[in-house]
C-alpha cells in the first residue's frame, strides 16, 4: 500500500464535500442562472439527482474492489495494456481538474482581492501549500479539512442569515416559467462538479470502514448539492436573475452586500479568507489523487518522490489558461460535456459492464 | 527539505558525535577515565581495612566525604566505619540514631551471648539501629551509588556485608508558591528540587495504590534519578512501555532538568510546537495522571512532564476546573481568542495596511492614515521593529537582577511606546497591535506561547509579502502541520480533530463537572468511566428552613 492512513466515514464526507464546493460556489450558480433563470434552483436539483447516481455508480464499482483503487481494478478488469490506459487518461484528467481549481482560484482572488499579483505566484503559493498537504499524506488533508470544513460552511450560513433582510422572495417567481431542456442544460453544469465525485474512488480503499462508502458518497452528494441549490435560492432572491447571471462570482456578491449598522460590512475579505482554505483543501485532494494515481501507474513504493513534479506540471497546466474569460467559457461551455461523459459518467459505466460481463470483483457488494 | 534538513544536521552535529565516539572507546579502555568506578559486580571484602582503601581510592579528593571509623561498644574487638558525603546526610540522625546508638549506648544482652564478630552485623541490624530505612549489600557499586544518594553505608569489619540508612537529608527549598503557573483559586502547592518530596506530593492528591511511581537512573555522570507516574487501571498500558523504552534508548552524560529529556523523547524534534508538556503544580499533574497520561519526574527540577501532550492542554489553566463552569468557559474562550490573536495581530495589521485597505471601516481607515502620515517606514518595517522591541524588552525582564526591573519597565515604557509615538516614528495604532500581541501572548502556557512567538515573525514576513494571501497560506501550512502532529500516538489535534464527540465537553469550553462521565477516551484506554451520571444537583422541592 502506498497510503498507510485510514480516514474514518466523517472525515471521507467531510473531504467529498470539500472535493466540490469550494470553487463550485464560486462560479457555478452564474453558470446555471444564465440557461436555467430563476428555476435554476430546479436544475441544481435535478443535478442533484444525477450526482447521486454517479455516486451509486462509482461507489458500486469500487466496492467490488475494496482494497484497489481504480487505478488498479482498471488492470484487473480489462488486462495490463488497456487498465494502464484507462489509468493515464485519469492521471491527465486529475491533473486538468486540478489545475483548473488553481485557475479558478487564481482568477477569483486576481479580481476580488490582488489584481495585481501575476497569476504565477498564486499558483507558486497554492501548490507549495498543498504539497505539504499531500506530502503528509491523505489522513493529514482529511483531517486539515475536516477541521476548516465547518468554519467555511459555518461563515457562509451566517452570512446567508445576514442578508436575508435584502432577499426578496418574489424574485424566485414564476417557478417552471423555463422549458425542460433549459433547466436540463443548466443542470449539467453543477452535475459536472458533483460528478467530480468519481474522484472517492482513489479513496474508498483507505476508508476505516469501507462499507459505509455508499452512505458516505451519498451524504456528500446529497450535502453539497443542496448547499448549491441554497446558495442560488440565495442569489437569485437577492439580485434577481438578470443580474445574477450577470455577476462572474454572484455568491461573493452576495456577501458584499451585507451591511449591518453600519459597521459590520465588507465581510467579502473574510470569505475570501475562508474560501481560500477550502480551495487549499480541494486542490489538495486532486493533487493528492494525482500523485498517488501517477504513482501507481508507474509502480512505485512511495507517492512522495512524485509530489514535486506533479505540482509542477499543474503550475505548466494552470498558466496555459490565458484571463478570466477564457476560463469562465471553458467551465461553462467545453468542461461540462468533457468530463461528465467521459470521465464521470462514461468511463466508470464502461468498467463496470466490463466487470459485470467478465465477472471481476466481489458481486455482492 | 527534510533531507536538506538532515544533511547540515548530520554536517553540524558529525564533529560532536564523533568526539562523544572516541570519549566512550577511551572509557572503556580505561585511560582517560572520569573517575576511578568500580568494576561490575566487584563485592566488598571482609576486611574493613581493604574496603575503606577501595572507597577511599574511588572518592579520591573528594572533600565533601567523610570517614568516621569507631568500635562497636559491645565488643570492642568489632571496628565499624562509616561513610557519608557531608551535605547530603542529615547529620543529626547520623551522631544520635547511628553513632550514639553504636558507639556509647549499649543495649541489653542476654548473659553468655556475648556479641561475637560473626554475630555483630545481625545484632546491629536487629537491634543496634534506631533507622527506619535499613538496606543490606555487597557490591561496591551498590555501595558507591548508596553514598552519592546521601544515604550513610555503615562497614563492619570482618563482614562483606554493608548496611545502607537511609538517613538523608540536605539543605532543599521548601513548598512554595507555584511561579510560573500562579492561580487565584485552588492548591498553592508547588513541586520542588527533591524527586521525593514531589513524588510525595503527587501521593497526597491520589491516594490509591493504584498510583505507581517507578524509578530509573539516567544520566552516565550524573546518576539522575527519574521516576515515571500513573495510575494504573486508567492508564493505557502500551503507552507506559512507550515511555520507558523512549527513556531507556537516552544515553547522555547529564539530565539537570525535564528539558533535556523533553528533547530526547518528543515526537517530532523540528516542531515549534511542544509535544510534550510540562507543569509544576501537583494538583494538574494529579488531574493529568487521572485522565491516563504518565508523568516523567526528574530528581533537581521541579517541572515534571507529562504525556501525551494536546493542544488543548495548553489552553486549559488548573484553575477552569476549580472555577464554576461557565464562568471557567469564558475565561477558556477568551483565552482561545487571544491564542488567535497572538499569532496573526501584527500580520493582519501588515496586511490590511499594506494590501487591503477596504477591511477598515472608513473613519477608522482615515484615523490610522492619518497617524501614519508621518512615519518614515513601511508598515512591515514598523511593526517588526516594535515587536523586535518587545520580545527585546521581555527578554531583559525575565534575566535582568529584580532591584532593576523596574528601571527597564520605565524604559520600555516609555522610550518604545510614549516617545516613538510622539517622535512620528510609530503609528500609535501600531503600538495598540504590538501590545495586545504581546498581552495575548501571557494568556496560555509559556512554553507554547514561544512557538506562537516564532510563527508570528513567519507570518509577518508572508503577509508583507502577499498579504492576507500569505498569510492565510501561512496559516494553513501550520494547521497542515499540526493535524500531521502527535504526541505518543495520540493526534495533537484531538479531540478536535479527529473529532471525538463525547471529549469536546473539555476544549473550548468547560461542561461542568456533573458532565463529565468519561476520561478522554483517545489517551485513557482502559476505565473510561470518570463517575456516575445523574450527579447534577437537585434542591429538594419543599425546602425546609
Amino acid at each position: 500500500m502506498l497510503e498507510k492512513g485510514k480516514i474514518d466515514s466523517n472525515q471521507a464526507v467531510m473531504l467529498m464535500v470539500s472535493l466540490v464546493l469550494p470553487t463550485a460556489i464560486l462560479f457555478v450558480p452564474a453558470i446555471i442562472v444564465k440557461h436555467a433563470r430563476q428555476d435554476a434552483w430546479l436544475a441544481a436539483i435535478v443535478a442533484l439527482l444525477g450526482g447521486l447516481l454517479i455516486a451509486r455508480l462509482v461507489v458500486s464499482l469500487s466496492l467490488r474492489f475494496p482494497e484497489k483503487t481504480l487505478f488498479e481494478y482498471a488492470q484487473t478488469i480489462l488486462g495490463k495494456v488497456p487498465g494502464k490506459l484507462v489509468g493515464l487518461l485519469y492521471i491527465w484528467w486529475f491533473l486538468y481538474t486540478g489545475a483548473l481549481i488553481m485557475d479558478e482560484f487564481a482568477s477569483f482572488l486576481c479580481t476580488a482581492i490582488m489584481p495585481e499579483t501575476p497569476p504565477v505566484v498564486l499558483f507558486l503559493v497554492g501548490i507549495a501549500v498543498a504539497a505539504y498537504a499531500v506530502r503528509n499524506g491523505l489522513e493529514v488533508l482529511s483531517r486539515y479539512n475536516q477541521l476548516l470544513l465547518p468554519i467555511l460552511l459555518g461563515l457562509l450560513v451566517i452570512t446567508f442569515l445576514l442578508v436575508t433582510k435584502d432577499m426578496k422572495a418574489e424574485r424566485l417567481l414564476p417557478v417552471f416559467d423555463q422549458s425542460a431542456p433549459a433547466i436540463l442544460k443548466g443542470a449539467a453544469v453543477p452535475l459536472s462538479w458533483l460528478g467530480e465525485i468519481v474522484l472517492f474512488a482513489m479513496i474508498i480503499p483507505f476508508l476505516q470502514k469501507p462499507r459505509e462508502a455508499h452512505r458516505v458518497a451519498a451524504l456528500a452528494t446529497l450535502f453539497t448539492g443542496l448547499f448549491f441549490a441554497i446558495c442560488t435560492v440565495v442569489t437569485l432572491s437577492v439580485f434577481g436573475p438578470n443580474l445574477a447571471a450577470h455577476w462572474v462570482f454572484p455568491v461573493y456578491n452576495t456577501v458584499r452586500v451585507v451591511s449591518i449598522a453600519n459597521f459590520l460590512e465588507r465581510l467579502d475579505i473574510i470569505i475570501v479568507a475562508v474560501w481560500v482554505f477550502g480551495g487549499f483543501a480541494k486542490m489538495g485532494v486532486f493533487y493528492y489523487a494525482a500523485v498517488l494515481g501517477s504513482a501507481q501507474w508507474l509502480g512505485l513504493k512511495d507517492y512522495r518522490p512524485l509530489v514535486a513534479p506533479v505540482g509542477l506540471l499543474l503550475i505548466g497546466l494552470a498558466l496555459l489558461c490565458d484571463n478570466i474569460v477564457d476560463l469562465l467559457d471553458f467551465a461553462a461551455r467545453a468542461w461540462p460535456p468533457y468530463a461528465l461523459i467521459v470521465f464521470e459518467v462514461g468511463m466508470p459505466l464502461f468498467l463496470m459492464i466490463v466487470a459485470l460481463v467478465r465477472g471481476k470483483g466481489e458481486s455482492n457488494a | 527539505m527534510r533531507w536538506l534538513i538532515r544533511t547540515l544536521s548530520k554536517r553540524l552535529f558529525r564533529g560532536r558525535k564523533n568526539q562523544s565516539r572516541d570519549a566512550r572507546a577511551a572509557n572503556q579502555t580505561g585511560d582517560g577515565n572520569l573517575f576511578r568506578a568500580p568494576r561490575k559486580n566487584q563485592v566488598l571484602s571482609p576486611d574493613l581495612e581493604t574496603n575503606l582503601k577501595a572507597i577511599k581510592a574511588i572518592f579520591d579528593k573528594c572533600s565533601d566525604v567523610i570517614y568516621r571509623e569507631f568500635v562497636f561498644a559491645q565488643n570492642e574487638q568489632i571496628r565499624l566505619a562509616l561513610i557519608y558525603i557531608d551535605g547530603l546526610a542529615d547529620k543529626g540522625q547520623v551522631s544520635e540514631q547511628i553513632m550514639r546508638a553504636l558507639a556509647l549506648e549499649v543495649p541489653m544482652v542476654v548473659p553468655g551471648q556475648e556479641i561475637t564478630k560473626a554475630r555483630a552485623l545481625e545484632f546491629i541490624k536487629q537491634r543496634g539501629l534506631c533507622m527506619h530505612q535499613v538496606k543490606e549489600t555487597d557490591k561496591l557499586q551498590d555501595v558507591i551509588h548508596a553514598i552519592l544518594s546521601g544515604d550513610t553505608v555503615l562497614l563492619v569489619d570482618g563482614h562483606t556485608c554493608a548496611i545502607i540508612n537511609g538517613a538523608r537529608g540536605w539543605e532543599a527549598r521548601s513548598i512554595t508558591d507555584p511561579v510560573a503557573e500562579p492561580t487565584v483559586r485552588g492548591p498553592r502547592e508547588s513541586f520542588v528540587e527533591t524527586l521525593r518530596t514531589n513524588t510525595a506530593l503527587i501521593r497526597r492528591r491520589i491516594k490509591s495504590p493504584g498510583l505507581k511511581i517507578e524509578t530509573l537512573r539516567l544520566g552516565e555522570v550524573t546518576n539522575t534519578d527519574v521516576a515515571i507516574a500513573y495510575v494504573e487501571g486508567i492508564v493505557n498500558d502500551k503507552l507506559v512501555e512507550e515511555v520507558k523504552s523512549r527513556l531507556e534508548r537516552i544515553k547522555v552524560d547529564a539530565v539537570l532538568e525535564t528539558g533535556y529529556i523533553e528533547e530526547l523523547i518528543e515526537d517530532n524534534p523540528w516542531s515549534p510546537f511542544p509535544t510534550v508538556n510540562h507543569t509544576e503544580k501537583p494538583d494538574r499533574v494529579a488531574a493529568m495522571l487521572l485522565e491516563g497520561r504518565v508523568a516523567i519526574l526528574v530528581d533537581g527540577t521541579p517541572f515534571v512532564l507529562t504525556v501525551p501532550t494536546l493542544f488543548v492542554e495548553y489552553l486549559q489553566a488548573s484553575e477552569d476546573y476549580y472555577e464554576r463552569f461557565l464562568f471557567a468557559s469564558a475565561v477558556r474562550l477568551i483565552r482561545f481568542v487571544s491564542m488567535i490573536l497572538s499569532l496573526t495581530l501584527p500580520s493582519l495589521y501588515i496586511a490590511a495596511i499594506s494590501f487591503h485597505h477596504e477591511l477598515f471601516p472608513t473613519p477608522l481607515l482615515l484615523s490610522i492614515a492619518a497617524q501614519r502620515e508621518a512615519v518614515p517606514f513601511p508598515v512591515f518595517i514598523e511593526v517588526l521593529i516594535m515587536e523586535l522591541s518587545f520580545e527585546i524588552l521581555r527578554e531583559a525582564g525575565v534575566r535582568l537582577p529584580r532591584p532593576i526591573g523596574q528601571a527597564v519597565s520605565i524604559v520600555g515604557a516609555l522610550v518604545i511606546g510614549e516617545a516613538s509615538v510622539r517622535a512620528g516614528l510609530i503609528a500609535a495604532a501600531t503600538v495598540i497591535v504590538v501590545a495586545l500581541t504581546g498581552i495575548a501572548s501571557f494568556t496560555f502556557f509559556y512554553s507554547f506561547s514561544i512557538a506562537f512567538r516564532l510563527l508570528r515573525f513567519t507570518l509577518m514576513v508572508l503577509s508583507a509579502a502577499l498579504g492576507l494571501l500569505g498569510l492565510i497560506s501561512g496559516l494553513a501550512v501550520i494547521t497542515i502541520h499540526l493535524c500531521s502532529l502527535r504526541s505518543f500516538g495520540v493526534p495533537y489535534l484531538s479531540p478536535m480533530i479527529p473529532t471525538t464527540g463525547v471529549d469536546l465537553k473539555d476544549v473550548v469550553l468547560r461542561s461542568p463537572w456533573w458532565g463529565m462521565f468519561t476520561r478522554p477516551r483517545l489517551i485513557a484506554r482502559q476505565d473510561q468511566k470518570r463517575q456516575e451520571q445523574g450527579l447534577k444537583p437537585t434542591p429538594p422541592k419543599n425546602p425546609r428552613p
